[in-house]
């Protein structure tokens, strides 16, 4: 066995450690994803604004209905390109709940950030506040599903 | 546990990334491969060909729009190869890092 010298063997360890972190580095979901997400945004703050309370609500559960059904085999990570599939070893299983997570705390956001600008007076905040969450979730979601990927170290 | 078991084919840098990346992943494509392998076409089919005739990948040709795509992933022969070649690395790095015992006086 011993036909190489330990430095070799420990280059040759780092080269395949590399190789496995690159594909590592695919794991996410694909662009159009974020972009129907932040779509999707703005259309709920549009209904929350102009629908009485209750036909609001039930497009909300809708939409998290149908983003559960459409998007729930891009969740796992593995899926961003269509030039690779990441293997289950490398994207992990807390993937979905690191995006979940992400889209919980961005609710928050935007319910904070609607209800501080209704108390500054503004017209139409919960428009307003969707389309500042949406331009975050359009342009920097993967960026911070990446580092949450990090602080989760999922 | 994997069984240590050195691979002259699989040892070579190139095709030990090649098949590092291909053991992170279900599949990938020969566009991408070459992109991250930094290979030109006929370097990586070379690679590709020689591993598939060991029996360690195998390829698929797919259509998509009008365009031929081809497809790589390891067989699981491939991949208890790399599993086995990975451990025999770290059984020769061990042994090197082993405090060397000192013969009995």
């Amino acid at each position: 066995m011993d036909k190489i010298a330990p430095e070799q063997a420990r280059t040759a360890l780092d080269a395949a450690d590399r190789a496995r972190r690159q594909v590592a580095e695919e794991v996410g979901l694909p662009r159009g994803y974020w972009w129907a997400m932040a779509a999707g945004w703005v259309l709920l703050g549009v209904l929350g604004n102009v629908l009485p309370p209750w036909p609001a609500g039930v497009a909300t559960v809708g939409f998290g209905v149908g983003h559960g059904v459409f998007a729930s085999r891009l969740l796992d990570g593995r899926r961003r390109t269509d030039r690779l599939r990441v293997s289950t070893a490398v994207a992990g299983h807390r993937i979905p709940l690191v995006v979940v997570g992400m889209l919980l705390g961005l609710i928050g956001v935007t319910v904070l950030v609607a209800l501080a600008l209704d108390a500054d007076g503004a017209g139409h905040a919960g428009i307003w506040a969707a389309v500042l969450t949406a331009t975050v979730v359009g342009f920097g979601g993967p960026e911070m599903l990446r580092v949450l990927r990090r602080w989760a170290r999922a | 546990m994997t069984k240590a078991r050195f691979d002259e084919l699989i040892h070579p840098s190139t095709r030990l990334s090649l098949v590092a990346t291909l053991a992170a992943a279900d599949w990938a494509e020969f566009a991408f491969l070459k992109d991250r392998l930094q290979l030109s076409d006929s370097a990586l089919s070379k690679q590709l060909t020689t591993l598939e005739e060991a029996g360690y990948v195998a390829t698929e040709r797919r259509l998509s729009g009008s365009r031929r795509k081809v497809r790589a992933r390891l067989t699981s022969a491939g991949r208890d190869a790399f599993n086995g070649h990975i451990e025999a690395l770290r059984a020769i790095v061990a042994d090197a890092a082993a405090p060397t015992r000192e013969p009995p006086a």
